[in-house]
């Protein structure tokens, strides 16, 4: 408070305010991710020793061969996968929140994670007529490249009605609710879809939908990192765009922007980026709502050039956190992983909510 | 060829530079749910025409103000020149090039626009909001250049808005807020600026310094400004021009929109405005410059006298629903003289045979209403 009064009286009258987050608060949040993901290692149903972890880590092995094949089999691409998934959701939901200005707008509540899951459940549940759920993981590396693209392009294909529908409504709190009773739509079928289906495919859809980090391994891994690392591109790409967009599509226009253009690329990458984290972790909810909330107000910013990066991160926290809450260190349970974002989520948007009284004002 | 020669010669002649020309435009809109509806009156073209014949030119550092009542397609006409909405018949030609043959980035170089639409950039300080004009002119990342940099700071220099740069544009008041967009428009560094109402909902003080800032922008930087408004006093005070939407046959829709243009005094003297707002049923008050609002309900009354005292006399007969005449020999008058710094009022009627002196308006007033029950006034 003081410095700012400072600042106001010393030299120009009022200096020209940074455009620019102070970088050391982003080098902070990169120091959280490695500090989460160091943890999320450690902890686990067996205890290893932290020491013994990072030598593991830095490839030097701990002496203990159990211990070696846990971190490096199973903890490692989960918190790969945890930090993968959280900075995907993160993006995807920044993205959305801008393109339809409503801070409400998210992944799992427009429904595209119904959309993703639909496409999963196409595969999944209709394997069984076709051949058998069997075959489908025997597949290996060719089966998680089919659930991603079922995924993707169930996700794409409820984005696109969405979208549509949004050219007609200009009215955001409608078209939140229109998106809402898509992804309902969605649901409903798959639900029709579970009730002629046989009882061994419902269960392995069902512990899909429960969301779990663990799963993704080797080849899946790097199909899941490809996939995002492609759809975080094009959304670092569209940063530029997404800005002008905050001043809504009549100026975008009138600056020369094609909103056509934003809109397709911002489909393609959320389609990506949601799709492929939900294809192959389920869906995960409130990640993609409460991590931009946060990043911005952490910022105090709208500007993606600097949300993006920082959405990733504190995403990437955020779903580590989550993972090792799931973990209940010192237990040998682990909860799933949904339903830990959704308890440690909603209360962050409440408080965003909260704090801001206006959200109307302040979200994109 | 010889038109042509001709032509050109005309371009040259003429010392200031056209920027935006605009002939023989027909502005409307194409809508498919129009198409039943044309074929039923038998005609081939399924759009609904707005205005047609619209024949416009705006020259380098003219300020021009559109008028017109609601619904009468300055909003349609805007549009069209900002090539949002695509003309039925007819060009605009933006720097003596085809407006629909430019690139949206083309465009976006030529000309800017500010709108009623509130903008909810949220956590965008005003300056990081203005800087969002520069970006038909910045890479792909958006980053600014040093060139880049001092037009935005020229802009909000220039606006009068760095005081709150740092603020948010949530947290400005409406006049703030409207010099911040102005500002964004400059930052774009177009030749045309289009603002639409630019007035609305400002109070008194606002809406003069808004204007002003047009003008100074005008003037200083020679830019070509079109602002849409409905207050009819602030456009003959302020634009160069006058574009006037009228609709052309009184009540009647089908008549369509007649479009005058002119200087203001221009317009006034010739009586085109009177004219024009006569058929919608307003009266147009040539000598001051304003509208009468005022049903003259109550006869006339003749007014004898000189000054201030004079001219608000009769603004105040005309609000309490007389016809002011200047005209001694009515019996029914009132003679304003000024005595030692204070008015005095003489009224007379056809009854009384002497005069009422009266020291203070609001007795003339009483006295009129008195006067007012009596049939023979009438």
């Amino acid at each position: 408070m003081i410095s700012q009064s400072v600042d106001k009286t010393g030299g120009s009258a009022h200096p020209w305010p940074l455009l620019f987050p102070r970088s050391s608060l982003i080098a902070l949040l990169f120091i959280f991710v490695i500090l989460f993901f160091l943890l999320d290692l450690v902890l686990g149903s067996v205890k290893i020793p932290p020491l013994s972890v990072l030598s593991i880590v830095l490839g030097n092995g701990s002496g203990n061969e159990a211990w070696d094949k846990i971190v490096t089999y199973i903890r490692i691409p989960k918190a790969v996968t945890a930090v993968i998934a959280g900075a995907a959701l993160a993006v995807s939901g920044l993205q959305m929140q801008t393109l339809f200005r409503n801070p409400l707008a998210g992944p799992s509540v427009l429904g595209i994670s119904a959309g993703a899951s639909l496409g999963v459940a196409m595969v999944m549940l209709a394997s069984g007529a076709a051949a058998n759920s069997f075959a489908v993981r025997q597949l290996g590396l060719g089966g998680s490249w089919l659930i991603v693209v079922a995924s993707t392009l169930g996700a794409a294909f409820i984005l696109l009605v969405v979208l549509a529908i949004a050219v007609r409504i200009k009215d955001n709190i409608v078209l939140l609710i229109v998106g809402i009773m898509v992804g309902n739509i969605t649901i409903s079928i798959i639900s029709i879809w579970q009730y002629f289906s046989e009882p061994e495919e419902i269960q392995d859809y069902l512990i899909w939908t429960f969301g779990s980090l663990g799963g993704v391994l080797g080849s899946q891994l790097t199909v899941l990192a490809i996939v995002v690392a492609l759809g975080l591109v094009i959304s670092f790409a569209a940063s530029k765009s997404l800005n002008v967009m905050l001043l809504g599509e009549n100026y975008a226009r009138s600056l020369g922007m094609s909103t056509l253009y934003v809109r397709v690329t911002v489909i393609a990458a959320t389609s990506l980026l949601a799709g492929s984290v939900t294809g192959f972790c389920g869906p995960i909810g409130f990640i993609g709502i409460a991590v931009p909330h946060l990043t911005r107000s952490m910022l105090n910013t709208s500007d993606h050039r600097f949300l993006m990066p920082s959405s990733c991160l504190v995403g990437a926290i955020l779903m580590l956190g989550c993972d090792i809450i799931a973990q209940m260190p010192g237990s040998q349970t682990t909860l799933p992983i949904n339903a830990v974002t959704a308890l440690i989520g909603s209360p962050v948007v409440i408080w965003v909510i909260m704090k801001n009284r206006n959200l109307k004002s302040s979200f994109a | 060829m010889g038109y042509h020669e001709e032509q050109k010669s005309q371009v040259v002649v003429c010392v200031k530079k056209e920027i935006l020309q605009i002939d023989d435009l027909v502005i409307g809109y194409h809508s498919r749910g129009l198409a039943k509806e044309a074929k039923k009156h038998g005609r081939k073209n399924r759009s609904k025409v707005v205005a047609e014949k619209l024949f416009l030119n705006l020259a380098e550092g003219e300020l021009v103000c559109l008028l017109g009542p609601n619904g009468s397609g300055k909003s349609t006409l805007m549009r069209t020149i900002a090539g949002v909405q695509k003309p039925i018949c007819g060009h605009v030609m933006l720097d003596g090039k085809r407006l629909e043959k430019l690139s949206a980035k083309e465009v976006a170089r030529h000309l800017s626009i500010v709108l009623t639409d509130r903008v909810m950039t949220g956590n965008l300080s005003v300056y990081a909001l203005v800087t969002l004009g520069r970006y038909p002119y910045t890479g792909w990342m958006g980053n600014l250049s040093p060139d880049d940099e001092a037009i935005v700071r020229d802009a909000i220099e220039t606006t009068g808005t760095r005081r709150f740069a740092h603020r948010h544009i949530s947290d400005l008041s409406d006049g703030e807020r409207q010099k911040v967009m102005i500002a964004r428009a400059l930052a774009q560094d177009t030749p045309v600026i289009l603002l639409d109402e630019p007035t609305a909902h400002l109070d008194l003080p606002n809406r003069i310094e808004v204007v002003r800032l047009l003008k100074q922008l005008a003037r200083e930087q020679s830019k070509s400004i079109v602002m849409s408004t409905h207050e009819l006093d602030l456009a003959l005070q302020a634009a160069d021009r006058i574009w006037l939407m009228s609709p052309a046959g009184g009540e009647d829709d089908n008549k369509g929109i007649e479009m005058i243009s002119g200087m203001p005094e221009e317009l006034i003297l010739d009586g085109r405005l009177e004219k024009a707002f006569k058929r919608n049923g307003f009266e147009f008050d040539r000598t001051s410059g304003s509208f009468r609002i005022h049903n003259q309900r109550n006869g006339s009354i003749g007014l004898v006298g000189e000054g201030m005292l004079a001219y608000w006399t009769k603004r105040a007969l005309e609000r309490v629903g007389y016809r002011v005449i200047r005209d001694a020999s009515l019996p029914f008058r009132i003679e304003v003289s000024d005595e030692k710094g204070s008015g005095l009022w003489r009224c007379f009627d056809e009854e009384c045979r002497g005069a009422t002196e009266i020291r203070d308006i609001c007795g003339v007033i009483n006295y009129v209403k008195t006067k007012e029950k009596k049939p023979e006034i009438l």
